[in-house]
Protein backbone atom coordinates (compact mmCIF):
# COMPACT_ATOMS: atom_id res chain seq x y z
CA UNK A 1 0.00 0.00 0.00
CA UNK A 2 1.35 3.31 -1.06
CA UNK A 3 3.19 5.32 1.82
CA UNK A 4 1.59 8.42 2.28
CA UNK A 5 -2.13 6.55 2.86
CA UNK A 6 -0.33 4.84 5.38
CA UNK A 7 0.90 7.46 6.93
CA UNK A 8 -2.70 9.37 6.81
CA UNK A 9 -3.98 6.92 7.89
CA UNK A 10 -1.98 6.54 11.35
CA UNK A 11 -2.88 10.59 11.69
CA UNK A 12 -6.77 9.57 11.36
CA UNK A 13 -6.22 7.08 14.35
CA UNK A 14 -4.27 9.19 16.82
CA UNK A 15 -6.64 11.88 15.82
CA UNK A 16 -9.95 9.03 16.26
CA UNK A 17 -7.86 7.98 19.85
CA UNK A 18 -7.69 11.75 21.23
CA UNK A 19 -11.40 11.85 20.76
CA UNK A 20 -12.27 8.58 22.33
CA UNK A 21 -10.67 10.55 25.37
CA UNK A 22 -11.88 13.77 25.26
CA UNK A 23 -13.71 14.95 28.08
CA UNK A 24 -17.89 15.48 27.34
CA UNK A 25 -18.36 19.22 27.52
CA UNK A 26 -22.08 20.51 28.22
CA UNK A 27 -22.58 24.19 27.00
CA UNK A 28 -26.03 26.25 27.89
CA UNK A 29 -26.93 28.65 25.61
CA UNK A 30 -27.00 31.60 27.55
CA UNK A 31 -28.02 35.38 26.72
CA UNK A 32 -25.64 37.95 26.96
CA UNK A 33 -25.37 40.55 29.72
CA UNK A 34 -25.59 43.37 27.03
CA UNK A 35 -28.83 41.98 25.48
CA UNK A 36 -30.43 41.51 28.86
CA UNK A 37 -29.62 44.93 30.24
CA UNK A 38 -31.35 45.78 26.62
CA UNK A 39 -34.67 44.21 27.65
CA UNK A 40 -34.76 44.94 31.04
CA UNK A 41 -34.83 48.49 30.29
CA UNK A 42 -37.91 48.39 27.61
CA UNK A 43 -41.06 47.25 29.26
CA UNK A 44 -42.16 44.62 26.91
CA UNK A 45 -41.58 41.62 29.38
CA UNK A 46 -45.13 42.93 31.09
CA UNK A 47 -48.20 42.01 30.53
CA UNK A 48 -51.09 43.92 32.17
CA UNK A 49 -53.78 41.68 34.90
CA UNK A 50 -56.07 42.74 32.32
CA UNK A 51 -54.08 40.95 29.10
CA UNK A 52 -54.38 37.81 31.72
CA UNK A 53 -57.64 38.19 32.59
CA UNK A 54 -58.60 38.06 28.78
CA UNK A 55 -56.40 35.18 28.29
CA UNK A 56 -58.25 32.99 30.88
CA UNK A 57 -61.68 33.89 29.91
CA UNK A 58 -60.87 33.54 26.30
CA UNK A 59 -58.59 30.04 27.57
CA UNK A 60 -55.67 31.32 25.02
CA UNK A 61 -54.47 27.66 24.76
CA UNK A 62 -51.54 29.60 23.44
CA UNK A 63 -50.58 30.85 27.24
CA UNK A 64 -48.81 29.47 30.35
CA UNK A 65 -49.77 30.89 33.51
CA UNK A 66 -46.46 30.13 36.31
CA UNK A 67 -46.87 30.60 39.68
CA UNK A 68 -43.55 31.32 41.17
CA UNK A 69 -45.07 31.48 45.01
CA UNK A 70 -44.62 28.86 47.54
CA UNK A 71 -46.77 25.68 47.69
CA UNK A 72 -48.65 26.79 50.66
CA UNK A 73 -49.59 30.33 48.91
CA UNK A 74 -50.73 28.80 45.85
CA UNK A 75 -53.01 25.86 47.57
CA UNK A 76 -54.59 28.64 49.14
CA UNK A 77 -55.18 30.42 46.09
CA UNK A 78 -53.95 30.47 42.31
CA UNK A 79 -55.02 31.58 38.53
CA UNK A 80 -57.42 28.80 36.80
CA UNK A 81 -54.39 26.80 35.08
CA UNK A 82 -51.38 27.84 36.30
CA UNK A 83 -48.90 25.94 37.35
CA UNK A 84 -47.00 26.13 40.65
CA UNK A 85 -42.81 26.92 40.21
CA UNK A 86 -41.78 28.11 43.30
CA UNK A 87 -38.66 29.98 43.76
CA UNK A 88 -36.28 27.39 45.44
CA UNK A 89 -37.49 25.09 42.36
CA UNK A 90 -37.11 27.34 39.03
CA UNK A 91 -33.96 25.69 37.70
CA UNK A 92 -35.37 22.20 38.32
CA UNK A 93 -35.29 20.11 35.66
CA UNK A 94 -39.01 18.41 36.24
CA UNK A 95 -40.38 22.10 35.24
CA UNK A 96 -38.73 23.39 32.23
CA UNK A 97 -40.97 21.61 30.12
CA UNK A 98 -43.39 24.31 31.28
CA UNK A 99 -41.60 26.92 31.26
CA UNK A 100 -39.82 26.68 27.62
CA UNK A 101 -42.80 25.41 25.26
CA UNK A 102 -43.02 25.64 21.87
CA UNK A 103 -44.41 28.63 20.56
CA UNK A 104 -46.19 29.35 23.86
CA UNK A 105 -46.05 32.38 26.52
CA UNK A 106 -45.22 31.71 29.45
CA UNK A 107 -46.53 34.71 31.87
CA UNK A 108 -45.19 34.58 35.20
CA UNK A 109 -46.82 36.05 38.56
CA UNK A 110 -46.30 36.41 41.90
CA UNK A 111 -47.85 38.25 44.95
CA UNK A 112 -46.00 41.43 43.82
CA UNK A 113 -43.68 41.75 40.88
CA UNK A 114 -40.33 41.43 42.44
CA UNK A 115 -40.78 37.15 42.97
CA UNK A 116 -42.01 37.23 38.84
CA UNK A 117 -39.40 39.75 37.62
CA UNK A 118 -36.11 37.39 39.93
CA UNK A 119 -37.84 34.35 38.14
CA UNK A 120 -38.03 35.93 34.52
CA UNK A 121 -34.26 37.80 34.78
CA UNK A 122 -33.15 33.88 35.63
CA UNK A 123 -35.49 32.20 32.82
CA UNK A 124 -34.33 35.36 30.30
CA UNK A 125 -30.16 34.12 31.31
CA UNK A 126 -31.50 30.72 30.38
CA UNK A 127 -32.29 31.86 27.14
CA UNK A 128 -35.82 30.79 26.76
CA UNK A 129 -37.83 32.96 25.02
CA UNK A 130 -41.66 34.22 25.39
CA UNK A 131 -41.33 34.59 28.41
CA UNK A 132 -43.28 37.77 30.70
CA UNK A 133 -44.18 39.24 34.11
CA UNK A 134 -47.76 39.82 35.44
CA UNK A 135 -47.83 43.44 36.40
CA UNK A 136 -48.70 44.14 39.75
CA UNK A 137 -49.10 40.02 40.50
CA UNK A 138 -51.95 38.65 42.14
CA UNK A 139 -51.89 42.19 44.82
CA UNK A 140 -52.92 44.02 40.93
CA UNK A 141 -55.03 41.29 40.44
CA UNK A 142 -57.34 41.66 43.53
CA UNK A 143 -57.06 45.16 42.98
CA UNK A 144 -58.46 45.56 39.19
CA UNK A 145 -60.09 42.41 38.25
CA UNK A 146 -61.61 40.73 41.09
CA UNK A 147 -62.31 43.88 43.24
CA UNK A 148 -62.44 46.97 40.62
CA UNK A 149 -63.09 50.16 41.74
CA UNK A 150 -65.35 51.93 40.27
CA UNK A 151 -64.40 55.13 37.96
CA UNK A 152 -65.20 58.75 39.76
CA UNK A 153 -67.78 60.01 37.91
CA UNK A 154 -65.38 62.45 35.80
CA UNK A 155 -63.40 60.11 34.29
CA UNK A 156 -62.76 59.66 30.94
CA UNK A 157 -65.24 57.19 28.75
CA UNK A 158 -62.15 54.80 28.74
CA UNK A 159 -62.17 54.07 32.34
CA UNK A 160 -65.78 53.52 32.44
CA UNK A 161 -65.32 51.07 29.29
CA UNK A 162 -62.01 49.14 31.07
CA UNK A 163 -64.10 49.49 34.10
CA UNK A 164 -67.45 47.35 32.70
CA UNK A 165 -65.08 44.73 31.33
CA UNK A 166 -63.15 44.38 34.38
CA UNK A 167 -66.52 43.95 36.24
CA UNK A 168 -67.41 41.32 34.02
CA UNK A 169 -64.55 39.46 34.07
CA UNK A 170 -64.61 39.88 38.10
CA UNK A 171 -67.90 38.07 37.63
CA UNK A 172 -66.03 35.20 35.60
CA UNK A 173 -63.80 34.76 37.83
CA UNK A 174 -65.82 34.21 41.42
CA UNK A 175 -67.34 37.84 41.08
CA UNK A 176 -66.79 40.60 43.87
CA UNK A 177 -64.82 38.82 46.57
CA UNK A 178 -61.60 36.43 46.71
CA UNK A 179 -61.85 32.82 45.84
CA UNK A 180 -60.13 30.81 48.52
CA UNK A 181 -61.76 27.81 46.49
CA UNK A 182 -59.30 24.76 46.49
CA UNK A 183 -58.25 25.35 43.17
CA UNK A 184 -60.45 22.92 41.09
CA UNK A 185 -58.03 23.45 37.96
CA UNK A 186 -55.17 21.67 39.50
CA UNK A 187 -56.57 18.47 39.08
CA UNK A 188 -56.01 19.22 35.24
CA UNK A 189 -52.50 19.86 34.48
CA UNK A 190 -52.07 21.54 31.07
CA UNK A 191 -50.48 19.17 28.31
CA UNK A 192 -47.01 19.65 27.89
CA UNK A 193 -45.45 20.24 24.24
CA UNK A 194 -41.94 19.28 24.90
CA UNK A 195 -39.76 22.01 23.35
CA UNK A 196 -37.49 20.44 20.50
CA UNK A 197 -33.93 22.18 21.44
CA UNK A 198 -33.65 25.36 19.25
CA UNK A 199 -31.31 23.25 16.61
CA UNK A 200 -32.08 24.89 13.10
CA UNK A 201 -34.98 22.92 11.20
CA UNK A 202 -32.71 20.96 8.71
CA UNK A 203 -33.33 17.78 6.76
CA UNK A 204 -32.76 16.97 3.45
CA UNK B 1 5.55 19.46 -21.76
CA UNK B 2 3.51 20.77 -24.74
CA UNK B 3 2.16 17.29 -25.22
CA UNK B 4 1.17 17.36 -22.16
CA UNK B 5 -1.02 20.96 -22.46
CA UNK B 6 -2.05 19.49 -25.71
CA UNK B 7 -3.62 16.53 -24.05
CA UNK B 8 -5.34 18.16 -21.04
CA UNK B 9 -7.04 20.37 -23.75
CA UNK B 10 -8.74 17.66 -25.42
CA UNK B 11 -9.50 15.14 -22.55
CA UNK B 12 -10.98 15.98 -19.57
CA UNK B 13 -8.93 15.92 -16.79
CA UNK B 14 -9.19 13.57 -14.01
CA UNK B 15 -11.07 13.29 -11.44
CA UNK B 16 -9.76 14.15 -7.86
CA UNK B 17 -8.46 12.08 -5.26
CA UNK B 18 -11.25 11.20 -3.66
CA UNK B 19 -9.73 11.09 0.06
CA UNK B 20 -9.12 14.61 -1.02
CA UNK B 21 -12.35 15.19 -2.08
CA UNK B 22 -13.74 13.34 0.75
CA UNK B 23 -11.94 16.08 3.29
CA UNK B 24 -13.09 19.02 1.13
CA UNK B 25 -16.91 17.96 1.30
CA UNK B 26 -16.39 17.29 4.91
CA UNK B 27 -14.98 20.59 5.66
CA UNK B 28 -18.00 21.91 3.41
CA UNK B 29 -20.69 19.97 5.74
CA UNK B 30 -18.67 21.39 8.70
CA UNK B 31 -19.23 24.60 7.43
CA UNK B 32 -22.72 24.31 6.72
CA UNK B 33 -22.85 23.04 10.47
CA UNK B 34 -20.69 25.80 11.94
CA UNK B 35 -22.82 28.25 10.31
CA UNK B 36 -26.21 27.08 9.86
CA UNK B 37 -26.53 24.29 12.33
CA UNK B 38 -27.99 22.19 9.86
CA UNK B 39 -26.03 19.79 7.15
CA UNK B 40 -26.60 19.92 3.38
CA UNK B 41 -29.36 18.39 1.49
CA UNK B 42 -30.85 17.63 -1.52
CA UNK B 43 -34.43 16.63 -2.04
CA UNK B 44 -36.05 18.75 0.35
CA UNK B 45 -34.77 21.48 -2.05
CA UNK B 46 -36.70 19.61 -4.80
CA UNK B 47 -40.15 19.43 -1.92
CA UNK B 48 -39.37 22.91 -1.34
CA UNK B 49 -39.58 23.49 -5.24
CA UNK B 50 -42.68 21.47 -5.93
CA UNK B 51 -44.67 22.56 -2.64
CA UNK B 52 -44.13 25.94 -3.90
CA UNK B 53 -45.65 24.68 -7.60
CA UNK B 54 -48.44 23.11 -5.97
CA UNK B 55 -49.44 25.63 -3.39
CA UNK B 56 -49.76 28.19 -6.27
CA UNK B 57 -51.19 26.16 -8.83
CA UNK B 58 -53.85 24.31 -6.55
CA UNK B 59 -53.74 25.95 -3.30
CA UNK B 60 -57.13 24.45 -2.20
CA UNK B 61 -55.73 21.24 -2.87
CA UNK B 62 -52.49 21.75 -1.01
CA UNK B 63 -54.44 23.24 2.24
CA UNK B 64 -56.01 20.13 1.96
CA UNK B 65 -53.33 17.86 2.51
CA UNK B 66 -50.91 17.50 5.38
CA UNK B 67 -48.30 16.64 3.34
CA UNK B 68 -47.70 20.63 1.96
CA UNK B 69 -49.34 21.96 5.33
CA UNK B 70 -45.70 22.64 6.84
CA UNK B 71 -46.42 25.05 3.80
CA UNK B 72 -49.21 26.39 3.30
CA UNK B 73 -49.30 27.64 7.10
CA UNK B 74 -46.05 30.12 6.81
CA UNK B 75 -46.57 33.17 4.82
CA UNK B 76 -43.85 32.99 2.68
CA UNK B 77 -43.52 31.17 -0.64
CA UNK B 78 -41.84 27.49 0.14
CA UNK B 79 -39.48 28.21 -2.64
CA UNK B 80 -37.72 30.47 -0.34
CA UNK B 81 -36.17 28.06 1.84
CA UNK B 82 -32.65 27.24 2.70
CA UNK B 83 -32.11 24.20 0.72
CA UNK B 84 -33.40 25.23 -2.64
CA UNK B 85 -30.55 28.21 -2.49
CA UNK B 86 -27.93 25.70 -1.25
CA UNK B 87 -28.55 23.30 -4.54
CA UNK B 88 -29.00 26.58 -6.72
CA UNK B 89 -25.37 27.03 -5.60
CA UNK B 90 -24.51 23.55 -5.85
CA UNK B 91 -25.83 23.90 -9.35
CA UNK B 92 -23.26 26.28 -10.29
CA UNK B 93 -20.51 24.82 -8.22
CA UNK B 94 -20.64 21.48 -10.45
CA UNK B 95 -20.80 24.00 -13.36
CA UNK B 96 -17.99 25.27 -12.69
CA UNK B 97 -16.64 22.76 -11.96
CA UNK B 98 -17.60 20.34 -14.94
CA UNK B 99 -16.04 23.69 -17.16
CA UNK B 100 -12.64 23.98 -15.22
CA UNK B 101 -12.20 20.16 -16.17
CA UNK B 102 -13.74 20.36 -19.65
CA UNK B 103 -16.35 18.23 -18.54
CA UNK B 104 -19.27 19.92 -20.53
CA UNK B 105 -21.31 17.85 -22.59
CA UNK B 106 -24.53 16.99 -23.06
CA UNK B 107 -24.97 13.21 -23.66
CA UNK B 108 -26.63 10.30 -21.95
CA UNK B 109 -24.26 7.77 -20.55
CA UNK B 110 -24.93 4.50 -20.18
CA UNK B 111 -23.57 1.01 -20.30
CA UNK B 112 -22.45 0.07 -23.85
CA UNK B 113 -25.02 -3.27 -23.43
CA UNK B 114 -27.90 -0.81 -23.39
CA UNK B 115 -29.40 1.82 -25.19
CA UNK B 116 -29.96 5.06 -24.36
CA UNK B 117 -33.21 4.65 -24.34
CA UNK B 118 -33.02 1.91 -22.26
CA UNK B 119 -30.78 4.61 -19.78
CA UNK B 120 -33.01 7.10 -19.77
CA UNK B 121 -36.17 5.01 -18.59
CA UNK B 122 -33.98 3.70 -15.85
CA UNK B 123 -33.17 6.87 -15.01
CA UNK B 124 -36.97 7.74 -14.42
CA UNK B 125 -37.84 5.09 -12.35
CA UNK B 126 -35.15 5.55 -10.22
CA UNK B 127 -36.08 9.30 -9.82
CA UNK B 128 -38.81 8.28 -8.97
CA UNK B 129 -38.41 5.65 -6.32
CA UNK B 130 -35.56 7.90 -4.66
CA UNK B 131 -38.01 10.96 -4.84
CA UNK B 132 -40.49 8.73 -3.47
CA UNK B 133 -38.52 7.05 -0.68
CA UNK B 134 -36.73 10.45 0.01
CA UNK B 135 -40.10 11.71 1.70
CA UNK B 136 -40.83 8.55 3.17
CA UNK B 137 -37.42 8.58 5.03
CA UNK B 138 -37.01 11.90 5.68
CA UNK B 139 -34.01 13.00 3.37
CA UNK B 140 -31.73 11.47 0.99
CA UNK B 141 -28.07 10.61 1.13
CA UNK B 142 -26.62 14.41 1.31
CA UNK B 143 -29.04 15.32 4.18
CA UNK B 144 -30.47 11.88 5.96
CA UNK B 145 -27.07 9.64 5.02
CA UNK B 146 -24.18 12.43 5.33
CA UNK B 147 -25.30 14.63 7.37
CA UNK B 148 -26.79 12.49 9.41
CA UNK B 149 -24.04 10.45 10.43
CA UNK B 150 -21.68 13.26 10.40
CA UNK B 151 -24.18 14.22 13.85
CA UNK B 152 -23.67 10.85 14.30
CA UNK B 153 -27.34 10.58 14.50
CA UNK B 154 -28.78 7.17 14.44
CA UNK B 155 -31.24 7.81 11.54
CA UNK B 156 -28.58 9.04 9.81
CA UNK B 157 -26.22 5.43 10.28
CA UNK B 158 -29.97 3.62 9.78
CA UNK B 159 -30.87 5.47 6.46
CA UNK B 160 -27.36 4.75 5.30
CA UNK B 161 -27.18 1.05 5.99
CA UNK B 162 -30.61 0.76 4.21
CA UNK B 163 -29.69 2.77 1.14
CA UNK B 164 -26.86 0.90 0.24
CA UNK B 165 -27.90 -2.26 1.77
CA UNK B 166 -30.63 -2.27 -0.65
CA UNK B 167 -28.51 -1.25 -3.49
CA UNK B 168 -26.08 -4.03 -2.92
CA UNK B 169 -28.52 -6.41 -2.69
CA UNK B 170 -30.34 -5.36 -6.16
CA UNK B 171 -27.19 -4.96 -8.02
CA UNK B 172 -26.98 -8.13 -9.14
CA UNK B 173 -30.33 -8.42 -10.54
CA UNK B 174 -29.96 -5.13 -12.43
CA UNK B 175 -25.90 -5.38 -13.44
CA UNK B 176 -27.08 -4.96 -17.05
CA UNK B 177 -27.39 -1.39 -16.37
CA UNK B 178 -24.01 -0.93 -15.29
CA UNK B 179 -21.66 -3.47 -16.74
CA UNK C 1 -20.08 29.81 19.48
CA UNK C 2 -21.33 28.16 16.34
CA UNK C 3 -23.57 27.83 15.19
CA UNK C 4 -23.44 31.53 13.86
CA UNK C 5 -27.35 31.98 12.55
CA UNK C 6 -29.00 29.65 15.46
CA UNK C 7 -27.46 31.83 18.06
CA UNK C 8 -27.93 34.81 16.42
CA UNK C 9 -24.19 36.34 15.72
CA UNK C 10 -24.53 35.97 12.27
CA UNK C 11 -28.13 37.82 11.16
CA UNK C 12 -30.66 35.48 9.56
CA UNK C 13 -30.77 37.12 6.35
CA UNK C 14 -27.29 35.92 5.58
CA UNK C 15 -28.66 32.47 5.91
CA UNK C 16 -29.59 32.61 2.22
CA UNK C 17 -26.34 33.85 1.03
CA UNK C 18 -24.36 31.30 3.08
CA UNK C 19 -26.06 28.82 1.86
CA UNK C 20 -25.71 29.49 -2.15
CA UNK C 21 -21.91 29.74 -0.91
CA UNK C 22 -21.87 26.61 0.86
CA UNK C 23 -23.74 25.49 -1.74
CA UNK C 24 -20.97 26.01 -4.30
CA UNK C 25 -18.51 24.37 -2.55
CA UNK C 26 -20.99 21.11 -2.31
CA UNK C 27 -21.57 20.97 -5.82
CA UNK C 28 -18.25 21.65 -6.59
CA UNK C 29 -16.43 18.63 -4.20
CA UNK C 30 -19.17 16.20 -5.71
CA UNK C 31 -18.23 17.15 -9.47
CA UNK C 32 -14.47 17.06 -8.78
CA UNK C 33 -15.05 13.56 -7.30
CA UNK C 34 -16.74 12.58 -10.50
CA UNK C 35 -19.84 12.18 -8.65
CA UNK C 36 -21.71 13.41 -11.88
CA UNK C 37 -21.07 10.09 -13.49
CA UNK C 38 -23.72 7.51 -12.85
CA UNK C 39 -21.21 4.71 -14.23
CA UNK C 40 -18.58 5.69 -11.61
CA UNK C 41 -20.94 6.00 -8.78
CA UNK C 42 -23.06 2.37 -9.86
CA UNK C 43 -19.42 0.80 -9.51
CA UNK C 44 -19.59 0.88 -5.84
CA UNK C 45 -21.74 -1.88 -6.10
CA UNK C 46 -19.76 -3.58 -8.42
CA UNK C 47 -16.33 -3.63 -7.49
CA UNK C 48 -15.07 -1.41 -10.06
CA UNK C 49 -14.82 1.92 -8.80
CA UNK C 50 -15.12 2.49 -5.04
CA UNK C 51 -15.22 6.49 -4.94
CA UNK C 52 -18.65 6.69 -3.42
CA UNK C 53 -17.56 5.08 -0.50
CA UNK C 54 -14.20 6.42 -0.15
CA UNK C 55 -15.69 10.26 -0.25
CA UNK C 56 -18.64 9.35 1.35
CA UNK C 57 -17.22 7.32 4.39
CA UNK C 58 -14.15 10.54 3.98
CA UNK C 59 -16.49 13.37 4.44
CA UNK C 60 -18.21 11.88 7.24
CA UNK C 61 -15.75 11.58 9.00
CA UNK C 62 -14.07 14.76 8.66
CA UNK C 63 -16.75 16.82 9.80
CA UNK C 64 -17.59 14.40 12.27
CA UNK C 65 -13.76 14.99 13.94
CA UNK C 66 -13.98 18.53 13.23
CA UNK C 67 -17.36 19.09 15.16
CA UNK C 68 -15.99 16.74 17.99
CA UNK C 69 -13.30 19.11 18.22
CA UNK C 70 -14.80 22.31 17.31
CA UNK C 71 -17.49 21.30 20.23
CA UNK C 72 -14.33 20.82 22.55
CA UNK C 73 -12.93 23.94 21.97
CA UNK C 74 -16.20 26.00 22.21
CA UNK C 75 -16.58 27.32 19.13
CA UNK C 76 -19.65 24.82 18.28
CA UNK C 77 -22.55 23.64 20.55
CA UNK C 78 -23.32 20.56 19.25
CA UNK C 79 -26.96 20.53 21.22
CA UNK C 80 -27.70 23.17 19.28
CA UNK C 81 -26.95 21.52 15.42
CA UNK C 82 -29.53 19.58 13.96
CA UNK C 83 -29.71 15.92 15.01
CA UNK C 84 -32.38 14.25 12.53
CA UNK C 85 -35.00 12.41 14.28
CA UNK C 86 -34.97 9.03 13.88
CA UNK C 87 -38.11 7.23 12.97
CA UNK C 88 -37.30 3.19 12.56
CA UNK C 89 -39.45 1.88 9.99
CA UNK C 90 -40.32 4.81 7.59
CA UNK C 91 -36.08 5.37 8.03
CA UNK C 92 -35.81 1.64 7.14
CA UNK C 93 -38.71 1.37 4.27
CA UNK C 94 -37.65 5.16 2.77
CA UNK C 95 -33.90 3.60 2.51
CA UNK C 96 -35.22 0.64 0.98
CA UNK C 97 -36.83 2.44 -1.73
CA UNK C 98 -33.97 4.79 -1.91
CA UNK C 99 -32.15 2.29 -2.28
CA UNK C 100 -33.68 0.61 -5.25
CA UNK C 101 -34.19 4.34 -7.30
CA UNK C 102 -29.82 4.40 -6.21
CA UNK C 103 -29.52 0.85 -8.10
CA UNK C 104 -31.58 1.65 -11.19
CA UNK C 105 -31.08 5.12 -11.42
CA UNK C 106 -27.49 5.56 -10.30
CA UNK C 107 -27.67 9.01 -8.73
CA UNK C 108 -29.13 10.13 -5.76
CA UNK C 109 -30.56 13.60 -5.93
CA UNK C 110 -27.69 15.94 -4.91
CA UNK C 111 -25.14 14.01 -7.48
CA UNK C 112 -28.29 14.11 -10.32
CA UNK C 113 -28.13 17.62 -10.01
CA UNK C 114 -24.35 17.91 -10.46
CA UNK C 115 -24.91 15.65 -13.96
CA UNK C 116 -27.79 17.56 -14.92
CA UNK C 117 -25.29 20.71 -14.64
CA UNK C 118 -22.66 19.47 -16.67
CA UNK C 119 -25.17 18.30 -19.49
CA UNK C 120 -25.64 14.46 -18.52
CA UNK C 121 -29.12 13.78 -19.88
CA UNK C 122 -29.83 10.61 -17.87
CA UNK C 123 -29.12 12.84 -14.72
CA UNK C 124 -31.87 15.69 -15.91
CA UNK C 125 -34.37 12.87 -16.55
CA UNK C 126 -33.63 11.17 -13.03
CA UNK C 127 -34.05 15.26 -11.48
CA UNK C 128 -37.44 15.68 -13.35
CA UNK C 129 -38.44 12.27 -11.41
CA UNK C 130 -37.54 13.19 -8.21
CA UNK C 131 -40.59 15.99 -8.73
CA UNK C 132 -42.91 13.11 -10.27
CA UNK C 133 -41.67 10.17 -7.24
CA UNK C 134 -42.18 13.39 -4.69
CA UNK C 135 -45.57 14.66 -6.00
CA UNK C 136 -47.24 11.16 -6.11
CA UNK C 137 -45.62 10.72 -2.65
CA UNK C 138 -47.66 13.91 -1.61
CA UNK C 139 -50.62 12.52 -3.03
CA UNK C 140 -50.75 9.82 -1.90
CA UNK C 141 -49.45 11.14 2.01
CA UNK C 142 -52.23 9.47 3.75
CA UNK C 143 -51.55 5.92 3.31
CA UNK C 144 -47.78 7.03 4.49
CA UNK C 145 -48.76 9.14 7.38
CA UNK C 146 -48.94 6.09 10.05
CA UNK C 147 -45.84 4.34 8.35
CA UNK C 148 -44.11 7.90 8.75
CA UNK C 149 -44.36 8.07 13.01
CA UNK C 150 -43.87 4.47 13.46
CA UNK C 151 -41.13 3.27 15.49
CA UNK C 152 -40.33 6.74 17.09
CA UNK C 153 -37.13 7.26 18.79
CA UNK C 154 -36.54 11.25 18.28
CA UNK C 155 -33.54 12.88 17.78
CA UNK C 156 -31.68 9.75 18.87
CA UNK C 157 -27.56 9.96 18.77
CA UNK C 158 -26.19 6.43 17.25
CA UNK C 159 -23.70 6.03 20.29
CA UNK C 160 -26.09 6.77 22.66
CA UNK C 161 -28.36 3.80 20.95
CA UNK C 162 -25.30 1.55 21.12
CA UNK C 163 -24.54 2.97 24.74
CA UNK C 164 -20.80 3.49 23.97
CA UNK C 165 -19.07 6.60 24.61
CA UNK C 166 -19.08 9.66 21.54
CA UNK C 167 -15.39 9.30 21.29
CA UNK C 168 -15.04 6.00 21.59
CA UNK C 169 -17.51 5.31 18.59
CA UNK C 170 -15.93 8.00 16.61
CA UNK C 171 -12.57 6.13 16.91
CA UNK C 172 -14.35 3.08 16.03
CA UNK C 173 -16.47 4.24 12.79
CA UNK C 174 -12.56 5.52 12.12
CA UNK C 175 -11.41 2.12 12.26
CA UNK C 176 -14.46 0.77 10.12
CA UNK C 177 -13.50 3.07 7.48
CA UNK C 178 -9.64 2.63 7.72
CA UNK C 179 -10.16 -1.20 7.25
CA UNK C 180 -13.14 -0.45 4.38
CA UNK C 181 -10.53 1.73 2.06
CA UNK C 182 -8.13 -1.20 2.63
CA UNK C 183 -10.70 -3.74 1.37
CA UNK C 184 -12.18 -1.94 -0.90
CA UNK C 185 -8.55 -0.82 -2.70
CA UNK C 186 -7.97 -4.46 -3.09
CA UNK C 187 -11.56 -5.45 -4.34
CA UNK C 188 -10.82 -2.43 -6.81
CA UNK C 189 -7.56 -4.15 -8.31
CA UNK C 190 -8.82 -7.34 -8.74
CA UNK C 191 -12.40 -6.32 -10.58
CA UNK C 192 -12.08 -5.90 -14.69
CA UNK C 193 -11.81 -2.46 -15.40
CA UNK C 194 -14.82 -0.56 -16.85
CA UNK C 195 -14.48 1.86 -19.10
CA UNK C 196 -16.89 5.10 -18.71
Amino acid sequence: MNKKYLFLSGLLIVLGIIMAFLPAKKYGVQISPENLLLELTDDTRFVSTDEVALYLIEADPQVQLIDVRTPEEFELFSLPGAVNVPMDSLLNPNFEPYVDQVGMKTVLYSNGSVYASQAWMLYRRKAYSNIYIMKGGLNEWVETILKPIAPAATSPKEAFDLYDTRVAASQFFGGGSVVVAPNSSSGSKPAVQRKKKKAAKGGC
Amino acid sequence: MAKSINTMKNKPSKYMNPYLAGVLLGLVLLAAFYFTGRGLGASGAVKSTLASVVTSVAPDHAANSHFYEHYTKQDENPIKAWLVFEIIGALFGALISGTIAGRLKLKVEHSPKISSKTRLFAAAIGGLLFGLGSQLGRGCTSGAALSGMAVLSTAGFISMLAIFGTAYMFAYFVRKLWI
Amino acid sequence: MGPLITQGIIAENWNFILAFVIGIGFGFVLEQAGFSSSRKLAGVFYGYDFVVLRVFFTAAITAMTGMIFFHYFGWIDLDLVYVNPTFLTSAILGGVIMGMGFIVGGFCPGTSMCGAAIGKIDAMVFFASLFVGIFIFGETYSMWEELMYAGSLGPRKVFDTLNMSQGLFALLLIVVALVAFYITARIEKAATKVEY
